[in-house]
């Protein structure tokens, strides 16, 4: 098994200013205040998981930085963490380590790509995640130090440093913290870990892409047709990634009175990826024409100009969650392209 | 008194390699062009190889995008496997690229470190707006001298004349880039 065991700095004052010099003179953090990782507070996030804190667990690209159950609660404390959810930290990072996350291209891209995480189960309320009202906006801390706690690791560990392992020609808000928890309480259907075939207590989603698109539909007075036919309509466009890469997932995050809308007419969660996959289209030419290298399923170049093509090349690429609160509105999430989503337990 | 505090970072993973050896004469030399897809950069890159080809008597033997049979090329993952034996027995130098994005910069530079494991020079054509992306990755990866072939921004939206000017002026330095690892 290797070990690596980090380097301590030895600080006389560690004021939030003290901590502002540290970090800007060694090129570190997000911009925003830090906690100090004194060794009493990363013990205290360490409590939280089983395991060797020292033992390496995976390298995190472009900079293949080595990460450990201390290296991850170093940064976890930085960013406000409260120990309970150190395990979904952790997680999460495991999840971004896989190689189908293409954690390289993700970080390196100019795309503004970011990971959004969904926390599953029985860790939601536990650890205070916040699954409802605003549930990817301010003012929950489980959500917001989270999401944090992932950027921080990106930056200090895997390297994505703007500029430099980072290419992000703007970058994005969800760049410093992207991370919400489904609404089970609300969902019509059986669990989102569950709809993949994990059978856990708690588990965390990852999917690198856009920040949220919102969609609004009030009208549709119970009709799902409309409500989905809207958020075809914001799926179906040319600027995304998934326009010219058809491996590429869609993370559709109904709001609850969306989702029960299309459950009372009988949709499941397939049916609604289905009617998404045929009604989100573009004709073959269009694509044809804004793109000259077309990342696409071997059966879709066989289209003739004038076919309606989806814009993934699978139903099951169109991933549906169920977070947030009353109101009308859903969420589409496009995916970086190269890219998949991965779901994982929630283990320390 | 002082307080602890640990460093956020860690050590980056212990991968490292080299150049390829050069080839002791450039004359007679099989040139590929590795063409990742990226708007225009076959077409700067195929106009290099073949001003290099003219003027040091060397071949071009092969064009090919990076993809599955050379039929279509994804910049944002690695060469496929078929086509990397193809350039590795069909070539002495390659050039691969273009590196004037984030993540086709990544992978032209993954692609460019497995040739060069393998014995090939290998140039990456990377622009003057990439160049700081293109040493960073180079190190990380473990290749900190990796050949780098800066070309004015941006090769994507470029008209083909004012290409094949850069293309042209950058022929001397890839000659120096090839004689690199000597």
């Amino acid at each position: 098994m290797q070990r690596y065991e980090p380097e301590t700095l030895d600080l006389e004052d560690l004021s939030p200013e003290a901590m502002y010099e540290l970090f800007e003179k060694h090129a570190w953090g997000d911009g925003l205040p830090l906690v100090p990782p004194t060794a009493e507070r990363v013990e205290a996030m360490l409590a939280h998981a089983t395991g060797d804190p020292d033992e390496v667990l995976a390298t995190l690209l472009p900079r293949a930085g080595v990460v450990t159950r201390r290296v991850v609660a170093i940064n976890a404390v930085l960013a406000g963490c409260p120990p309970v959810v150190f395990p979904v930290v952790l997680s999460a990072i495991r999840a971004l380590a896989r190689p189908e996350v293409n954690l390289r291209g993700v970080n390196a891209t100019t795309h503004l790509v970011a990971p959004m995480l969904i926390v599953h189960g029985e860790i939601v309320g536990r650890a205070g995640f916040h699954a409802g009202v605003g549930c990817f906006g301010p003012g929950h801390r489980a959500n917001a130090t989270v999401g944090r706690a992932i950027r921080l690791i990106l930056l200090h560990v895997a390297g994505a440093r703007p500029g430099f392992g980072d290419a992000a020609t703007h970058g994005q808000p969800a760049k410093y913290t992207y991370c919400a928890a489904e609404n089970a309480a609300e969902c019509p259907w059986e669990s989102y870990p569950a709809s993949r075939g994990l059978d856990a207590p708690s588990a965390v989603t990852v999917h690198c892409g856009e920040g949220p698109h919102n969609v609004h539909d009030a009208e549709a007075d119970g009709d799902p047709a409309l409500i989905l036919d809207k958020i075809a309509s914001s799926m179906a466009t040319l600027g995304m990634n998934n326009a010219p890469i058809s491996q590429g997932e869609f993370f559709i995050v109904l709001g609850p009175e969306h989702a029960q809308s299309c459950a009372a007419r009988g949709m499941t969660r397939s049916d609604v990826s289905s009617y998404l996959y045929e009604r989100a289209r573009i004709p073959a030419g269009t694509f044809r024409r804004h793109f000259e290298e077309l990342a696409w399923a071997q059966w879709m170049k066989t289209a003739p100009d004038d076919a309606l093509l989806p814009m993934t090349a699978h139903p099951d690429h169109i991933r549906i969650v169920v977070a947030g609160g009353p109101g009308k509105h859903s969420l589409v999430v496009p995916s970086w392209g190269m890219t998949k989503s991965a779901t994982v337990p929630v283990e320390g | 008194m002082t307080t602890a505090i640990y460093r956020p970072d860690s050590i980056p993973g212990p991968e490292v390699a080299q150049l390829a050896p050069s080839p002791s004469s450039l004359a007679g030399l099989r040139i590929a062009v590795l063409d990742n897809g990226k708007p225009n950069a076959g077409v700067v890159m195929t106009r290099i190889a073949e001003t290099l080809a003219a003027r040091v008597g060397a071949k071009v033997t092969l064009v090919t995008k990076k993809g599955p049979r050379g039929e279509s090329a994804n910049a944002a993952i690695p060469c496929a496997p078929d086509i990397f034996e193809r350039v590795v027995k069909e070539a002495d130098v390659v050039l691969t690229g273009a590196a004037d994005c984030g993540s086709c910069t990544a992978y032209s530079v993954v692609d460019a470190i497995a040739l060069e494991k393998a014995g090939k020079p290998a140039i990456v054509v990377t622009t003057t707006k990439f160049k700081p992306i293109a040493e960073t990755l180079s190190a990380q990866f473990g290749l900190a001298e990796a050949r780098l072939l800066v070309l004015p921004h941006p090769i994507g939206g470029t008209d083909r004349e004012t290409l094949y000017q850069w293309g042209d002026a950058g022929v001397e330095r890839v000659i120096g880039l090839v004689r690199k690892g000597e």
